[in-house]
């Protein structure tokens, strides 16, 4: 599967596979990491919410675009949804291109679109609270 | 005429924890807007946000507040989004 929204663990290597051949001398991976903070404040672990229906479709828009703009890339990219512990994959992004400058470009204007465009959201544990995040915004949880 | 149109609304993440609910049957008059939409949510859950900081999306794709909605769509109010690292 080249674009998924998954609860289990997510594999970097995976989606290399499904992007090399035997034309692309360069793979660029992006993986997002759980980090122990944020914002100033500590973090315990992360809950994501998908729009599943919609984030996978969205994700494969940005992986048409990639190609019309690098050509000769493929993608593939995939979100872990559910409960995160710290060290562990949340997103991976990963292109295969010609030549390394291609591949690099298009895996960044990859990451940074999907995290405007693609309908996933975070919930932030910490030892002072609970915050969902929009955009660049930490509101604390209602309950 | 003026037969009503039946959507399905979706929220997601602080939207639906401020609502209290993930999704919702409305009826609507014909040729009501995305906007409608909100505004008629609004109504039974105040809690919820002005329009500005949401996006609504008709059948999985983002639409303008102004789009038109038809009888069985399936509408979605997302907060500003957060995937990623």
């Amino acid at each position: 599967m080249r674009y998924h929204v998954t609860t289990g663990p997510l594999d970097p290597r995976e989606l290399e596979a499904a992007v090399t051949h035997p034309g692309a001398g360069a793979i660029c991976t992006f993986t997002g990491i759980v980090r122990d903070n944020s914002r100033g404040r500590s973090v315990t672990h992360l809950d994501y919410e998908a729009y599943a229906e919609m984030a996978v479709p969205q994700m494969r828009k940005i992986g048409e675009e990639i190609k019309q703009r690098w050509p000769g890339s493929r993608v593939a990219m995939a979100h872990r949804t559910g409960h995160l512990e710290v060290g562990e994959a949340s997103v991976v992004v990963c292109v295969s291109a010609p030549h390394r400058e291609e591949a690099i470009a298009a895996c960044k204007w990859g990451i940074d679109t999907l995290k405007e465009s693609v309908p996933i959201w975070k919930k932030e544990h910490g030892a002072d609270g609970t915050y969902w995040i929009e955009g660049d915004k930490a509101r604390p949880t209602a309950g | 005429m003026a037969v009503a149109i039946a959507i399905r609304v979706r929220l997601f993440a602080r939207l639906r924890e401020l609502a209290g609910i993930e999704t919702e049957s409305l009826q609507l008059a014909p040729g009501a807007t995305l906007s409608d939409v909100y505004s008629k949510v609004r109504q039974t859950h105040p809690e919820l946000p002005d329009r500005s900081s949401v996006r609504g999306a008709i059948n999985q794709e983002f639409a303008d507040w102004s789009a038109r909605v038809s009888d069985g769509d399936e509408v979605a109010f997302i907060p500003p989004v957060s995937g990623g690292l």
